[in-house]
């Protein structure tokens, strides 16, 4: 067989792979980017600037490379198929850190650039002697924009909304792999050689092989489809799995896979958790303690009053109140409310908290996941709300979250009934929250607390509540009424299973 | 680019595939450590072996003697205090607490024995008096029955059970049991309910707690005459489950199988407790990490005087107006004899030592008891939290009462915990049990443990760093047939006096291990010595 006879084709073919695959480990750089630090035309602009410019650097390098075009053709390959297959899996591990990630991604990017920009010229020299240079060039060329269109369209519409990101890196790495596997039976190398080239690539394939697989097994790929958004952020906490997903227009917070924001309509949750709470106090409070809430979005609204000195922030999750501190994205959302110099952020269980402060808050607000489980379930019993009436000033109002008056109806009522055997007047409120439906909460404090007719706050500052609509939000129609089910207590914890069995029911 | 280059990718991604194999079949393991913990019975079986102390140099005065710091001994101390009497506790062990001792080492505290207290009668005033002391008690509703501090009372989920290959969340695994084990649950319920509330003849209750306040119906004490198992044969329940589950019970009380065990006792486990408030709805069973220390650490936290270990006394004899105690001090590295004389002594300690203490004729009041072997086990774990963890894990169809986790009480959230594994020896050869218990070691008991738990959880090895044991040869005493009329007297009385200025106070004396009854006899051991010693202790707690 006359190898030389296929060299020409490819060589040619291998131009739109290269293309292809460098301006996708390109898109990849620059998604990611986005999520993780936010302002995408910027990051997208860098990472692309980047990108052509180390091109530039490989271009001018490759006149370096005398001997074995054919055998460093084939290594440079291999070398795009190592880098940009685990670019996206290696951005994913630094992603906690926004220094880390940044020094990563432009590491990952100006790599890439260079092994991309290295190939073409090399190309072009390997085919100098079998066409014409204007033929050369118009080809090499040409098929290089062919596969950079190839790219932009298969990137956006198929890889990433079927793949995932993660995925799409690796695979396409694997495609780089397989075809400098292809060139070395294709490409006229020394016997010898072409073998150990072949297991070099079969190895790295097999690398990315066990990726895909690896990554298929953490289930990564199951939550994304699950969360139905591709998840930029996700950790593992001892307490629970913390995941953010961004879609086009919302970013969202799943603590073991339980929605706890959309940024869309999470201004409707925490303006009701809030302002109603500051109006029933009747003055800006001085002294707040927030328990749960570690993303900082409830924080976000109790700073639109300057009259409040100190905000205590009680999460158990250092997992949490980290990403919303640190994490650009997050931490656009709560406006950098916990980086604020009156709140004190700290990572204790609330029910010890309870016991060890002396502290007394006009304003408590209470915020926990909802009680799917005996360890968060604690959080709803009479013994917890005994310790919160203790630290609620004289005077003082708490705000509690008690899961949905519709979805959970006994559950809602339950929680409510248990905070009123704590020696609270209860006011009960609901509100819809279109990403949970409705949701409600018990306005708690002490006698002759009453239901609030304006608010203390501006009301072109907020996007939802207004005084008008306030009576509306302490009205429970027929299907959302009150049920008498009893007071749920730590020995026997019944809201755990009935919360269980009312979500089961919607859910089925 | 030389062959140096080549050969330090291919180096690099050998190293690569390398690391990646090590880490997923072979994941570093550490050895677990341990060690093994025992009431010293080498040192006790001196006594046994006819151990004399040597004469002391000089003579101690006290005012009054506790012999042994259990639930019985603490109690005495705490009740003494209260009027005003000095008094001096010598301890064989180490640690304080008898079989309510706990351990303080690790992540969280941890019972080595008694680990729970199910909520006492409102008969049981003595007890009721301790948790209000404690404020573990925090009032009494308009019915007059006792209210519990929430948080003491287990946490839900208090229990499940591994059968069938899965856990269930309660003993009873109703979804996987046949129509005949539902069938005979039901009937058996139905039986536990009429004595619960049934009266006798003497208008007494049939079971209740102290033991001394239940029926003298004859009727009743007959079935001190039989076995629980041939009580379950009379009354028709064979279903292997029921038979399992009431066991299961007299394993966890008594330490023995239902064919070693009068069905009197049997029954009262199950129909003693009265208790019916909302709040009791759950859960009735009050829970420290550290068990029943938490009792004994506050008893002891009141007595007035002190408290000594390594003690061994070797001899209690009555003399003109008092008592004199030899003992052999152990703490240093050869045994110090000592005497003490003291105004008066409570024995609290098992009637088969405290028979070799004193002159026979005192010795004949003491009730000998069968007493059961048990192995305590406490784990150290560090594995991912589950939310939903119960208290107590029973394995249904192995040998051990399951374990329970030290950190259930706790509200926040840990990967770290104390696991305290517990197998009671309920086989009526007691004596070959203990041997063969005394014989073993450390590691074949520890992996005994993990065997055990390994239908439920293979991994455990891999999660625990750390497996202590403790050998109880005689944990606790066995109620067997004829118990209530060992005592030498009528059924169910009992007497704390031994001689003019020597009490008892142990539950071998109801020959029935509970706290309730251990706090009983320490109160009435330490008023009649208060009364001999002629000091005014006000009304009776009891």
């Amino acid at each position: 067989m006359d190898e030389r006879r296929y060299l020409s084709p490819a060589l040619l073919g291998s131009v739109v792979v290269i293309a292809t695959s460098g301006l996708i480990y390109e898109l990849i750089a620059g998604t990611m980017a986005s999520y993780v630090l936010g302002d995408s035309v910027a990051q997208f602009s860098f990472v692309i600037g980047l990108y052509l410019f180390a091109m530039g650097i490989g271009s001018y390098a490759s006149k370096h490379i005398e001997h074995d075009l054919l055998r460093r053709f084939v290594e440079i390959e291999l070398a795009i198929a190592l880098v940009g297959g685990f670019s996206a899996p290696v951005l994913f591990l630094v992603y906690t850190s926004a220094g880390a990630f940044r020094a990563a991604l432009y590491s990952v990017v100006l790599l890439i650039g260079i092994l991309v920009g290295l190939e073409i010229p090399l190309l072009i020299r390997l085919l100098e002697y079998r066409l014409a240079l204007k033929d050369l060039v118009a080809r090499v060329l040409s098929l290089d924009y062919v596969g950079a269109l190839f790219a932009s369209l298969l990137f956006p519409l198929v890889l990433l909304p079927r793949l995932g990101i993660q995925k799409t890196s690796m695979l396409v790495g694997l495609l780089n792999a397989l075809v400098a596997l292809a060139a070395t039976f294709l490409l006229p190398l020394e016997h010898g050689r072409a073998w150990r080239m072949r297991a070099q690539c079969v190895l790295v394939s097999a690398a990315l092989l066990v990726g895909v697989v690896v990554f298929d097994l953490y289930a990564l790929r199951r939550e994304a489809t699950f969360f139905g958004a591709p998840i930029v952020y996700s950790t593992q906490s001892p307490y629970q799995r913390i995941v953010i997903t961004q879609s086009r227009q919302t970013t969202r917070l799943f603590l073991n896979g339980q929605l706890q924001f959309s940024s869309d309509d999470e201004h409707r949750y925490h303006e009701t958790l809030i302002h109603p709470a500051v109006a029933a106090l009747g003055h800006a409070p001085k002294e707040v303690l927030v328990l749960g809430g570690g993303d900082g979005l409830a924080v976000r609204e109790l700073l639109r009053y300057p009259a409040i000195e100190h905000i205590i922030l009680v999460d158990l999750d250092p997992a949490v109140t980290d990403v919303f501190r640190n994490v650009p994205l997050a931490r656009a959302l709560n406006r950098e409310a916990l980086l604020d110099p009156r709140v004190t952020v700290r990572n204790e269980d609330a029910f010890a908290f309870l016991d060890v402060t002396t502290s007394n808050f006009d304003l408590v607000v209470v915020d926990f996941p909802d009680p799917g489980n005996y360890a968060v379930g604690k959080l709803y019993t009479l013994s917890f709300y005994q310790r919160l009436r203790q630290r609620v000033a004289p005077r003082g109002v708490a705000i509690i979250q008690t899961t949905s008056p519709y979805f959970a109806r006994h559950s809602f009522w339950m929680a409510a009934e248990t905070i009123a055997a704590a020696d609270f007047e209860v006011l009960p409120m609901h509100v819809h929250v279109p990403s949970f439906g409705e949701w409600g909460f018990v306005l708690a404090g002490g006698p002759g607390m009453k239901a609030p007719e304006t608010l203390l706050v501006p009301e072109s500052d907020l996007r939802f509540i207004s005084a008008a609509e306030l009576p509306a939000l302490f009205r429970f129609p027929k299907d959302m009424e009150r049920v008498k089910v009893g007071i749920n207590r730590l020995n026997d914890q019944p809201l755990v299973s009935i919360y269980t069995e009312e979500w089961d029911q919607w859910q089925r | 680019m030389g062959p140096v280059a080549a050969l330090t990718r291919r180096d690099l991604l050998a190293a690569i595939g390398a690391a990646w194999l090590v880490d997923v079949e072979l994941p570093a393991r550490r050895p677990i450590e341990g060690a093994l913990l025992g009431a010293s019975h080498r040192v006790g079986h001196k006594l046994r072996d006819g151990a004399q102390a040597a004469t002391a140099t000089r003579v101690e005065r006290a005012d009054v003697v506790i012999v042994g710091s259990g639930a019985s001994g603490a109690s005495a101390a705490w009740r003494l205090a209260a009027a005003g009497v000095e008094t001096r506790l010598l301890e064989l062990e180490p640690f304080a607490g008898g079989t309510s001792a706990w351990g303080e080492d690790g992540v969280v505290a941890h019972p080595w024995g008694a680990h729970y207290l199910p909520a006492p009668n409102p008969s049981a005033l003595g007890t009721l008096r301790l948790l209000e002391e404690m404020g573990e008690l925090t009032g009494w509703d308009a019915g007059g029955n006792p209210q519990f501090k929430e948080e003491s009372l287990c946490h839900a989920p208090d229990e499940r059970l591994f059968h069938g290959g899965q856990w269930h969340p309660s003993l009873i695994p109703a979804s996987a049991l046949e129509p005949n084990d539902l069938r005979e649950l039901a009937r058996f319920r139905d039986v536990r309910n009429r004595y619960r509330t049934l009266v006798g003849r003497d208008g007494r209750p049939a079971f209740t707690i102290p033991l001394s306040l239940s029926s003298r119906d004859p009727e009743l004490l007959d079935l001190d005459r039989m076995t629980m198992a041939a009580w379950l044969d009379r009354e028709g329940f064979h279903s292997q489950f029921v038979r399992w589950y009431v066991e299961y019970a007299t394993l966890d009380d008594f330490g023995a199988n239902l064919t070693d065990v009068s069905a009197w006792a049997g029954l009262h486990y199950f129909c003693a407790r009265k208790l019916e408030t909302d709040q009791l709805h759950g859960s009735h069973y009050l829970v420290w990490p550290e068990g029943n220390g938490r009792l004994v650490k506050h008893l002891l936290g009141r007595m007035h005087g002190h408290r000594e270990h390594h003690q061994l006394v070797t001899r209690v004899e009555s003399i003109r107006d008092g008592v004199r105690v030899s003992a052999l001090d152990l703490r240093g590295s050869a045994p110090v004899p000592r005497t003490i004389e003291a105004r008066a002594v409570i024995l609290a300690i098992p009637g088969f030592i405290a028979r070799r203490l004193v002159a026979p004729a005192v010795a004949a009041r003491l009730t000998p008891r069968a007493s059961s072997p048990w192995v305590v086990a406490n784990l150290h774990v560090t594995r991912p939290f589950d939310p939903n963890h119960a208290w107590d894990s029973v394995l249904y169809d192995s040998p051990s009462l399951g374990y329970t986790d030290a950190g259930h009480q706790r509200t926040r959230p840990s990967e770290q915990t104390v696991l305290t594994h517990f197998r009671a020896y309920g086989s009526p050869n007691v004596e070959a049990t203990r041997a063969d218990l005394i014989g073993r070691g450390w590691a074949s008991l520890a992996s005994d443990v993990l065997l055990d738990l390994a239908p439920a959880h293979p991994e455990l090895a891999d999660s625990t760093s750390r497996i202590d044991v403790m050998v109880w040869g005689h944990a606790m005493p066995r109620p067997r047939p004829g118990f209530l009329n060992a005592a030498g007297r009528e059924p169910l009385e009992t007497d704390p006096v031994l001689d003019e200025r020597i009490a008892w106070a142990h539950v071998d004396q109801s020959g029935y291990a509970l706290f309730e009854e251990a706090n009983t006899h320490g109160i009435r051991a330490a008023e009649h010595i208060a009364h001999v010693l002629g000091v005014n202790a006000g009304t009776s707690w009891l």
